[in-house]
């Protein structure tokens, strides 16, 4: 396409430099504080971060929530996703769009309107108390299940998304002859549309841990310091103790654990395909 | 000749900036209640001193962490912070001496404020005292301990040792059980105990306003400047009066070492200090004066830390004590309540 490298290499290098100066380069400056000391590098800050119980708790628990909000969102995903493929062009357009609404209304917003729904005097509780399910409103507010909902709310679009990409991409045709040749549901799901999804699962899978994993608005207003998570606390460190080097220790972990779960949502899904 | 031109635009140019510079004076304060400011201190100082003034706002620990990373080259000439960390600031040697013989109003002050922090570095502008916002209909409440009762179990919230409550808080708790150790041990313990049944440990007093009005809440300890949101709503609430006495704290405004505008610095400290700007700001319910001098009715000072009494009564906690036992106290909170 081009006539030569240089031209090429001309074109990418404006956005080369500019993401290396105001992205690589802070990043890296921000993550070597972890392993600075005063004698030469080290791995000691990270060794000090996972001795103390409070930061391994921290770190389990967001793990925990990150997967629980994507196998989650992978759930109810499949199900809208594959519900909305099905429906007529002019249904499928305007479902989709009410799908994506969401993202466009800022996450603070959306979030404290989960403040008002799940309090006390919230719909949640009403309608709890309203339909005998419980004798007094149950405090949801400040504990993971708010947490937990908030987070699914803010990110279930990302999945419901890849996946209708992912299922319009699937041969229309693989489903019914599955069912002809006497396949249950359960096995169509899983030999024929998990195959042929992987690719939209694992987009979606890890837009929506690695955004679960990095929220700190959602995390802050609905679990406040009693549920503190990676950015939460990280937050903590910076603003209160001064203590960049834990913030640092933090960064890698989280940029660690977003790789990391990007590849064995791969893995799985070529795993599942391999059978 | 192109070259001569471009020299003496910039040197016209430079010393422009030089004078527009001289008459410009950085201030570095709370966001809170910035309209207020605007029109009760900012604007009249602007007006008397034909000077322009550049507001920029964060919370004091952000304004410290500014001040160190800008030492060599000071940005901000006057800052507020609370009174412990402008005795970090100065071991910090972040701030200058604060000639108070350019102060006209300095001998109104009360003698607490004075010079807070013992090394002539600080002058205290505002107190605030720190109780228990309370909901009348629900509890009464006599005493600090009784925020860890049965009776609020499920209904308080407290502030988070990372706050400047959360220490006068725990301070008080502590002297409630007849333990006043600096090192508030038994208090976290005491609180971890009870961790179950705190709703949540605020880090914004503002977020305590909707969590009251919501009902999910019926108690919080608060400093008196945030009393004003929880007087306005339609609920019965009530300010404590816990028979242990109140606790508080001061801010201070500091002097910015290496400024280059020390007198204009002077002269608006001395403004903000004035009985006629003290007293509009305590009418505006915004800060409690410092000014000893200023009068206002007993509507205002019901909602203010008002009257040489409640300011000799308050349990304040030194800025040394507060700044020596920091680290101790996050480890002991994270240790018993954090997790």
């Amino acid at each position: 396409m081009f006539q030569n490298r240089a031209e090429a290499i001309a074109l990418v290098l404006p956005a080369a430099v500019f993401a290396g100066a105001v992205f690589l380069v802070p990043v890296m400056i921000l993550l070597s504080e972890g392993f600075r000391t005063a004698d030469g590098w080290s791995i000691q800050a990270y060794i000090d971060f996972f001795s103390h119980s409070l930061n391994q708790a921290v770190f389990f628990r967001t793990l925990k929530l990150a997967a629980m909000v994507t196998a989650a969102s992978a759930v109810i995903g499949y199900a809208a996703a594959f519900a909305i493929v099905n429906l007529p062009a002019k249904g499928k357009g305007r479902v989709t769009g009410l799908v994506v609404l969401p993202l466009m209304i800022s996450p603070v917003a959306r979030t404290y309107a989960w403040l008002v729904i799940l309090g006390r005097t919230g719909f949640v509780n009403k309608a709890l108390v309203a339909v005998g399910l419980s004798d007094e409103p149950i405090r949801f507010l400040f504990t993971e299940t708010a947490v937990f909902i908030g987070l699914l709310q803010l990110f279930l679009p990302l999945m419901i998304i890849s996946l209708i990409s992912a299922l319009e991409n699937m041969p229309r045709d693989a489903v019914p002859a599955a069912r002809v040749l006497g396949a249950n549901w359960l096995q169509v799901f899983t030999r024929v549309i998990l195959p042929l999804t992987r690719e939209g699962l694992v987009i979606g899978g890890t837009l929506v841990f690695t955004g679960s994993m990095t929220a700190y608005i959602t995390p802050a207003i609905l679990g406040g310091s009693k549920v503190l998570m990676l950015e939460t606390l990280m937050y903590q460190r910076v603003t209160v103790a001064n203590d960049f080097v834990s913030a640092s220790v933090i960064a890698l972990i989280l940029i660690v654990m977003a790789f990391s779960a990007n590849l064995l949502l791969k893995r799985l899904a070529t795993a599942r395909n391999k059978k | 000749m192109k070259k001569l031109l471009l020299a003496s635009c910039a040197l016209i140019a430079s010393l422009n900036a030089a004078q527009a510079d001289e008459n410009k004076l950085t201030i570095s304060v709370y966001g809170f209640a910035q309209d207020a400011f605007k029109e009760i201190l900012y604007k009249p100082f602007e007006e008397k001193c034909g000077c322009e003034l550049v507001v920029e706002t964060g919370n004091s620990v952000e304004r410290l962490a500014k001040m160190e990373a800008n030492k060599d080259h000071p940005v901000v000439d006057l800052a507020v912070m609370t009174s412990q960390d402008a005795l970090a600031a100065r071991r910090k040697d972040l701030t200058d001496t604060i000639d108070t013989s350019k102060l006209e109003n300095f001998d109104k002050l009360y003698d607490i404020a004075k010079d807070p922090n013992g090394d002539g570095h600080s002058v205290g502008y505002t107190f605030y005292s720190t109780s228990i916002a309370y909901r009348s209909d629900k509890v009464d409440i006599t005493s600090w301990q009784d925020l860890l009762s049965d009776k609020l179990a499920g209904h308080v919230a407290l502030p988070n040792i990372t706050t400047s409550q959360g220490p006068l808080v725990l301070y008080m708790l502590g002297k409630a059980m007849g333990d006043d150790d600096a090192s508030l041990k038994a208090p976290i313990a005491e609180v971890g105990k009870h961790k179950d049944d705190i709703v949540t440990f605020y880090v914004r007093s503002s977020q305590l306003v909707q969590l009251m009005q919501q009902e999910e809440i019926w108690a919080a300890p608060i400093g008196r400047f945030a009393w004003k949101g929880f007087s306005k709503m339609d609920l019965p609430i009530k300010w404590a009066t816990p028979k242990e006495g109140q606790s508080g704290g001061m801010n201070v405004m500091v002097l910015t070492k290496g400024s280059k505008h020390r007198d204009l610095a002077l002269q608006f400290m001395d403004f903000w200090l004035s009985t006629d700007i003290q007293t509009k700001l305590a009418e505006g319910l915004v800060d409690s004066p410092a000014n000893k001098d200023v009068k206002v009715s007993d509507d205002i000072a019901d909602n203010l830390t008002y009257g040489a009494d409640t300011v000799a009564n308050l349990h304040l906690i030194p800025s040394d004590v507060m700044i020596d036992h920091r680290d101790a106290w996050l480890e002991q909170w994270n240790e018993k309540v954090g997790q």
